[in-house]
């Protein structure tokens, strides 16, 4: 087995479009989040999501045609070619070679079916555009990135909702480690609309101004969108052509809470922890830094931290969420959250929970790392995703010897 | 159709690379029917052709026939308890784990279960659900006024976590969007979850909910390309386990998948790349499964009357595997349904290896393809269960 390397970051959020900006907003705890722009939010008791609004997709693909692919897809085609491009990989010598892409998801293109939804309203389904249409496959994600860089290999999009980059993440790194591939770019996309804004308002999990996970009076997530991708390679590959390696892949684990479709299963979720461990092998008290799952919601904190207890003890390493600062962007959230954790490895800080003010007296005690950044040492990194349907995924990152 | 070359266990060579997946038990809901006969009967030109479907739903359709469940009700299924909120696609998946499950010899229970997984294909999940929310808050009276409990079913993951739930199985549990190329995703992704240690099952399928959503998909796809082929609809879903451990445990398998390839290429188009592109997929799955072109009985294609990719396609099956090899298109029998398409294929083989026990150790090729360019072709060996060498 090979071992597995990050040696290429492309984060589009709504604190910075690439590395570096993303890497300054981490540091400085930009807040990403805004009233909404994508959709008229009129009507909505909460109007606050965390877009991109300075996404340009135009300016940053150069194969793919802009009109003839949704919001996701370019979001991920252009967090692909960001991630190529601090890789720094010759594209043709990358097209020629065997590589694909590994993309998760929650909505896909699912603000596209929400335009087709709204324009069959007033034009009907017989007044559709036959193009847009074609636009609504989630297969398009990944295939998005292989066009955009003309790969030739595997285009995977995994949709298993919130926890779907640590998905992609993990196959990508064993295409790698199995040989079956010599270079993939894993990550996330989705995009902010109306449908997943009504659907965690009415489930209750919505907040109204600012996502404060952990804290005592949190009360919900924060719809967001971006894309995330990082470029990966076999360790002797990255030696061989000089690149600059952020970070190792020492492994995930994956299981299934089959339990409840919505609720989090504190169990199950510390279980998921074990196996990463295991499956990494690396001990719990190797673990420097656990990048949260950390949602916001009264239920997913109070669990996570718990789980968090329950496997690492009563002094578990710091804990923080980027949610505080992205707002949930569904299937790049953990992508986000592994190349925040990455830049935390390469760069020795730890990534804060803003938002924070009042410690919970109900939860187990945890550090948060409260709304600064942090300067400390970071050889490996846990980065946790969970999702509907159960859908628990573990990946651990090391900082490379 | 050709007599299939005699095939042995001896004369097939040790693939290469990770090792095969042992299909152990199936199950199929088509638009053919419930149930592999169903689909065995129809791909023989038996079947009773699309249904009727003008009144299964409010929403105009473009054509009122489609390879469609008419009469399906989870509930026949499953009971009432618990189901009444699952979406098509949920109901539809749900069953054809079910049916999976009865009709291999693995037994699930506690000592096992975590070790047990899902693998789910989908397009865009239930297209109906995502669009019915959508729809909602456009038309309530204020936006936000959707029904909560139907939430989960508008994530594309819902299909494969219920599931999870139902049939108690806590391994990896993924969904893949793969449109026409879902089967073969899931697949390869089978392969490695089990290949590398992470599960020692999985309930690896994909599923397509008719809707009107799907239905105008269809249409316009199909008449952007000449096509004039009906919807379909349905899952299918297949136990699969290491094709290495199963013989040594001395179960038989129903078939083996020897190899899956797959790629993304510029769109079929008229320089040929994307054929080219295709047919080293195809190469590539011949070489790993250590089969050669002469040994492939039948090549279960996706052809769906759409002219630019059909052509795309058969010329690169034609370039590899030569013009006489029999092709099985098993869209005619059960209609254009996406992500289940290629499930379909591979649940028509298997169904005809079951009630053709003549057909014992034949090898077959499934080849998928999109019009954004993706291709991929897997090679499959296949058993009756009537007392045929299960190798």
């Amino acid at each position: 087995m090979r071992r597995v390397v990050i040696t290429g970051l492309g984060p589009v959020s709504s604190i910075g479009i690439g590395a570096s900006a993303y890497e300054a907003g981490l540091r400085e705890g930009v807040n990403g989040v805004s009233p909404i722009a994508c959709f008229d939010s009129t009507g909505f008791p909460y109007y606050m999501a965390g877009e991109v609004h300075d996404f340009r997709p135009e300016d940053m693909v150069r194969r793919l045609s802009v009109d003839e692919w949704g919001r996701t897809s370019l979001f991920a085609a252009s967090a692909a070619r960001l991630a190529v491009a601090d890789a720094g990989i010759d594209e043709d010598e990358l097209a020629a070679a065997r590589a694909g892409s590994s993309m998760g998801t929650t909505g896909g293109e699912s603000q596209v079916l929400e335009r087709l939804t709204g324009d069959s309203l007033t034009a009907g389904l017989d007044g559709l555009d036959a193009g847009l249409v074609r636009q609504v496959s989630s297969a398009r994600l990944s295939q998005a990135v292989n066009r955009e860089l003309r790969l030739t290999g595997d285009a995977v999009t995994l949709s298993t909702a919130c926890s779907a980059s640590n998905y992609a993440l993990g196959y990508a790194y064993d295409l790698i480690r199995t040989g079956e591939a010599d270079y993939m770019i894993a990550g996330g996309a989705d995009s902010v609309g109306r449908w997943s804004h009504a659907g965690f308002y009415r489930l209750g999990a919505l907040t109204e101004k600012a996502c404060s996970p952990f804290d005592k009076d949190r009360s919900g997530i924060i719809t967001g969108e971006g894309g995330a991708a990082m470029f990966l390679e076999s360790l002797e590959s990255a030696r061989a052509r000089g690149a600059r390696i952020h970070a190792e892949v020492l492994g995930y684990g994956l299981n299934c809470d089959a339990n409840h479709m919505v609720a989090p299963n504190r169990d199950s979720i510390a279980e998921c922890m074990r196996i990463a461990h295991r499956n990494a092998g690396v001990k719990a008290s190797e673990v420097d830094y656990i990048c949260a799952h950390g949602t916001g919601t009264p239920a997913n904190d109070y669990v996570e931290a718990s789980a968090v207890v329950d496997v690492f003890g009563e002094n578990p390493p710091p804990i923080s969420s980027t949610k505080s600062m992205l707002g949930h962007t569904m299937g790049a959230a953990s992508g986000l959250g592994a190349i925040a954790s990455v830049l935390g490895i390469a760069g020795s800080f730890l990534p804060p929970t803003i938002n924070f003010n009042t410690p919970d007296p109900d939860m187990p005690k945890i550090d948060p790392v409260p709304n600064q950044a942090r300067t400390a040492d970071v050889r490996i990194a846990q980065v946790n995703g969970f999702a509907f349907g159960g859908n628990n995924a573990i990946v651990i990152l090391g900082r490379p010897s | 159709m050709t007599l299939a070359p005699e095939l042995s266990a001896e004369s097939v060579p040790a693939p290469t690379g990770p090792p095969a997946l042992a299909i152990t038990g199936f199950g199929v809901l088509s638009g053919a029917g419930i149930g592999p006969q169903a689909l065995a009967a129809a791909i023989g030109g038996h079947g009773a052709g699309p249904a009727d479907v003008s009144g299964m739903f409010e929403e105009p359709l473009p054509r009122q026939d489609a390879h469609a469940l008419v009469d399906f009700k989870v509930r026949d299924h499953l009971g009432r308890k618990g189901t009444s909120f699952f979406d098509r696609s949920t109901a539809l998946g749900m069953v054809a784990c079910k049916a999976a499950l009865a009709d291999t010899d693995l037994e699930v229970d506690d000592d096992n279960r975590a070790r047990i997984g899902i693998t789910l294909g989908t397009t865009a999940g239930s297209a109906k659900s995502t669009s019915d929310y959508s729809r909602d808050t456009f038309v309530q009276e204020r936006p936000y006024l959707v029904n909560p409990l139907l939430f989960p079913n508008a994530v594309m993951n819902c299909a494969a976590g219920q599931a999870g739930i139902w049939y108690g199985l806590q391994g990896p549990n993924a969904t893949i969007a793969g449109g026409p190329l879902a089967m073969l995703n899931v697949l390869r992704y089978s392969r490695n979850l089990i290949g590398c240690g992470y599960a020692s099952a999985l309930l690896a399928g994909s599923i397509e909910e008719f809707s009107p959503q799907a239905a105008w998909a269809v249409h316009y796809g199909q008449s952007t390309e000449g096509g004039s082929l009906p919807p379909g609809e349905g899952a299918a879903v297949f136990v699969v386990e290491n094709a290495d451990a199963v013989r040594a445990a001395g179960r038989r398998p129903d078939a083996e998948v020897l190899s899956v390839e797959v790629g993304v290429f510029d769109p079929p188009g008229p320089d040929g790349a994307f054929s080219q592109g295709l047919a080293t997929c195809l190469t590539r799955a011949l070489e790993r499964a250590g089969v050669t072109a002469d040994q492939v009985a039948t090549v279960a294609t996706a052809a769906n009357g759409m002219t630019r990719l059909d052509e795309a396609e058969e010329a690169a099956v034609t370039s590899v595997l030569g013009s006489d090899v029999p092709r099985l298109r098993v869209k005619e029998s059960t209609g254009e349904a996406f992500s289940a398409s290629g499930a379909f294929q591979l649940a028509a083989l298997l169904a005809r290896h079951r009630t053709e026990p003549a057909r014992d150790g034949e090898i077959s090729v499934i080849t998928a393809r999109t019009a954004e360019g993706a291709a991929g072709a897997a090679v499959v060996r296949g058993w009756s269960r009537a007392g045929g060498d299960h190798g």
